[in-house]
């Protein structure tokens, strides 16, 4: 220690003060008494405890008597005795063992501090401290006391709360933020002002440079030019999330709710680095524009401004967003390379697959995307690349995104309570010529299923349930023996402007359609033909029931008003013409899958080869199986809800095809 | 919490009375012992030896260098109570023991008595100071 310094002088003031200390304490047990001098002694009595750091607090009230005076009665707290912070040391504390209630006798020298701003003093250096007995009766409960551990409340101080040594701030320092070191790069908030064109910087072209600048003095000013390559809808419910699980196909769980479905226009852009991004804009009210949208932006380049970070996204997390950038990588371009002054020969195309995306959404407020339409498509833009499902089906490798025409035959609705029809998960059979006219070993249809996250169009949706319609299939995904429609999936009426169709056969499908022929390896949850001899009929399967003719629902009501009459809950209004459907379960031997029971339900509208004999029998009910067995049922065109081999048993359901 | 507000009045108290007197009277040093504990002697020691540097950069942040009896250099800040010394994280940080370390205190005393070393660096320099302490924990 120096000499002569404070370190040394508080050292010999601290020895000194010890050895009063441990003087004192030993005369109060050796004399066994109250000392009698009474001057300079404050008297508190204990009300409140609680600990700081290894310092106790007491919260007490003055007495101006010994309370050893005072009778019983006398000792309730008065409210206008004074009130006083009492600081002990944590060895006097122990020495003391005070609890609420407890009178104390503190003898000099003690100190008196008063707080700025606090009407409470404190008193400190309380080191000469006493705990009076009032009684006999207290000695006692003082043993017992003394075996018992008291829980004292520990306050935390907060390391925000600093030293203000300054006069001038009179304000008692603040907590937290207040006292933040002033960031370099922080200039004083100016509002958010509405930002001009004018007052945008220049245009940078990478998306990396923006991202890092967030925050940073003049971020929102910071455009940067992107190319467009892909635009679409993601519903808003999940927006960047995507369930995975390992290598399987991405099957997001549906939105259950009976609202008009949210849906985000989104785009997904790169810039000269060859560094993706996805864009989410603003949410669509119809889903129609979408087509539009692709029509109009794809290819095109975009100044992108103010944007803010919403996720930032790695290949594990997101394998459906990786999946479509996988799709667009290598860069049909050379790319610029970071860091590196841009020489021609700097640049390249010999890059890794992006480990990383950021997703953006825009500020509230405005939306700061300038898309050029008028200009040239980008050279960087890849257009999807056209296969038919000949090709497609013959990929190798999962969760590759692809993109095809296909001729929708037949349209499953997997159905679930409450959901509404445009927000159901859904299979769709398609086919197109290349599996038409091919060879034995490829199927002729292919199911192709659309979960809930892929974005329809009112459009698509009506044109599916309407007719048999070729649409287009833009990026979906193929993985394990599937194809499947997931989000960021678009499917289209019509043909993209710019397409690579790498040898693709567009045309029409020549000739009806053709499905495969149930046969051993026939799959549940596909469509094949069948036909085969009639061996028995299921009759209690028969029945019969009206349906709407306008909207086919099979629940109708008798109409309150007059109940003759029929009325359908879905269309709110009375059905005059109900279409009759009848039902009922035929058993068949199919030479091509011989060794199976065949159980087709057939359906009175449909299948009117067949049934045309059955109705009128069952209508009257004076039928007889009999003359049914033996009917020779031909090419019927069936869904297959299930395939089980014990007992060996094909369970069909027939149906029309789009 | 009353200790902060306790701890800040006495170190007023030791400033007003080192502008008037440029002394510092018994009783706040024995106050600085009741309150601070075993850090008051070795705080008081740091500014015996002028061990505290302010350092400065242009844009007006501030951080505090003290020179340790190790001769090891501890970074304290300004706008919260932290320091990088390991008695802090252990007594401070685990165990709420103390309100501050002996250096965070030495800083405090020596603004009290003017005896602060000054140091004015770039921006950079003080980045430099800050990550440097980053390196050497990790």
């Amino acid at each position: 220690l120096c000499r002569g310094g404070l370190a040394e002088r508080l050292c010999r003031l601290q020895n000194r003060e010890r050895s009063a200390i441990s003087f004192w304490r030993h005369q109060c047990i050796s004399d066994d008494k109250i000392p009698s001098d009474k001057s300079g002694v404050l008297i508190v009595k204990i009300l409140e405890i609680f600990e700081e750091c290894t310092i106790q607090v007491a919260i007490c009230q003055q007495l101006e008597q010994s309370p050893a005076t005072l009778s019983p009665e006398d000792a309730v707290i008065n409210a206008e005795e004074p009130i006083l912070k009492v600081l002990f040391t944590r060895e006097t504390a122990a020495h003391l063992k005070s609890r609420p209630q407890d009178v104390i006798h503190i003898y000099p020298p003690w100190q008196k501090l008063l707080l700025q701003n606090a009407d409470v003093p404190v008193i400190m250096n309380t080191y000469f401290s006493q705990k009076v007995l009032l009684s006999e009766h207290s000695e006692a409960r003082e043993r017992t006391y003394g075996l018992t551990k008291m829980l004292i409340r520990k306050n935390i101080i907060s390391l925000a709360q600093t030293f203000r040594l300054d006069d001038l701030d009179d304000k008692l320092h603040q907590e937290s933020s207040d006292n933040q070191v002033p960031h370099a790069l922080q200039t004083p908030n100016k509002g958010d002002s509405k930002h001009h064109a004018s007052a945008l910087s220049a245009v940078n072209d990478s998306l990396l440079e923006m991202v890092e600048r967030q925050g940073a003095v003049g971020w929102r000013e910071v455009q940067v030019r992107v190319v467009i390559q892909r635009v679409y809808c993601l519903p808003a419910r999940e927006g960047y999330r995507s369930h995975t699980q390992g290598n399987k196909p991405l099957c997001a769980t549906p939105v259950a709710n009976s609202d008009p479905p949210n849906v985000r226009l989104c785009l997904l852009v790169q810039d000269a680095y060859g560094m993706f991004s996805e864009v989410q804009l603003q949410s669509l009210s119809s889903t129609d524009d979408i087509e539009q949208y692709c029509r109009r932006w794809e290819g095109k380049s975009c100044c992108l401004a103010g944007m803010k970070i919403l996720q930032r996204t790695t290949r594990g997390r997101s394998l459906g967003l990786f999946s479509l950038i996988d799709s667009l990588w290598p860069p049909v371009v050379p790319v610029k390379v970071p860091g590196q002054s841009q020489d021609s020969e700097m640049m390249t195309t010999n890059l890794p697959p992006p480990s990383f995306c950021y997703i953006l959404t825009v500020q509230s407020g405005e939306i700061h995307v300038e898309v050029d339409e008028e200009e040239q498509i980008s050279n960087l833009y890849q257009p999807p690349a056209v296969h038919d499902l000949k090709e497609i089906l013959r990929i190798d490798g999962c969760n590759k995104r692809c993109s095809f025409w296909a001729q929708v035959l037949y349209r499953r609705l997997q159905s679930k309570q409450g959901v509404p029809v445009d927000q159901r998960e859904m299979l769709l059979f398609v086919t197109d010529s290349t599996l038409q006219n091919a060879v034995h070993g490829i199927p002729k249809v292919v199911a192709v299923s659309v979960t809930a996250s892929c974005v329809l169009s009112v459009e698509i949706i009506e044109a599916l349930s309407a007719g048999s319609r070729l649409v287009f299939f833009k990026d979906a995904l193929w993985g394990n023996g599937r194809i499947i429609c997931v989000e960021r999936t678009v499917l289209l009426l019509q043909k993209p402007l710019l397409c690579s169709a790498a040898g693709a056969d567009l045309s029409e499908l020549t000739g009806p359609v053709r499905l495969d022929e149930l046969d051993s390896t026939t799959q549940a949850s596909s469509v094949c033909a069948l036909r085969g001899t009639v061996v028995g009929v299921n009759e209690s399967t028969a029945f019969s029931w009206p349906t709407c003719n306008r909207c086919g629902n099979g629940k109708l009501e008798l109409c309150p008003q007059d109940r003759e009459l029929l009325y359908c809950i879905q269309c709110s209004e009375v059905v005059t013409t109900p279409v009759l459907k009848m039902q009922l379960e035929v058993f068949l031997r199919c030479p091509s899958r011989a060794q199976s029971t065949v159980k087709v339900k057939v359906w009175h509208e449909i299948s009117v080869a067949l049934f045309v004999l059955l109705t009128v029998l069952l209508f009257l009910q004076t039928y007889e199986v009999q003359s049914v067995l033996g009917k020779e049922v031909g090419l019927l065109n069936c869904y297959v809800h299930s395939v089980t081999s014990h007992p060996n048993c094909v369970a069909l359901e027939e149906i029309v095809l789009l | 919490s009353t200790l902060p507000a306790v701890a800040e009045e006495l170190l007023r108290e030791i400033k007003k009375a080192f502008q008037e007197t440029s002394q510092v009277p018994d009783d706040l040093l024995l106050g600085l012992k009741f309150i601070f504990g075993p850090s008051a002697v070795p705080a008081l020691d740091l500014v015996d030896q002028r061990s505290v540097t302010r350092v400065r950069a242009p844009s007006g942040r501030i951080l505090y260098q003290v020179l340790g009896s190790s001769g090891k250099l501890y970074t304290c800040y300004s706008s919260c109570h932290f320091c990088t010394c390991p008695a802090f994280g252990f007594s401070v940080l685990q165990k709420s023991e103390s309100l501050l370390c002996k250096h965070i205190l030495a800083v405090y005393l020596s603004q009290a008595m003017g005896a602060c070393q000054e140091l004015a660096v770039s921006e950079e320099q003080l980045t430099n100071i800050l990550l440097a302490e980053e390196e050497e924990e990790g």
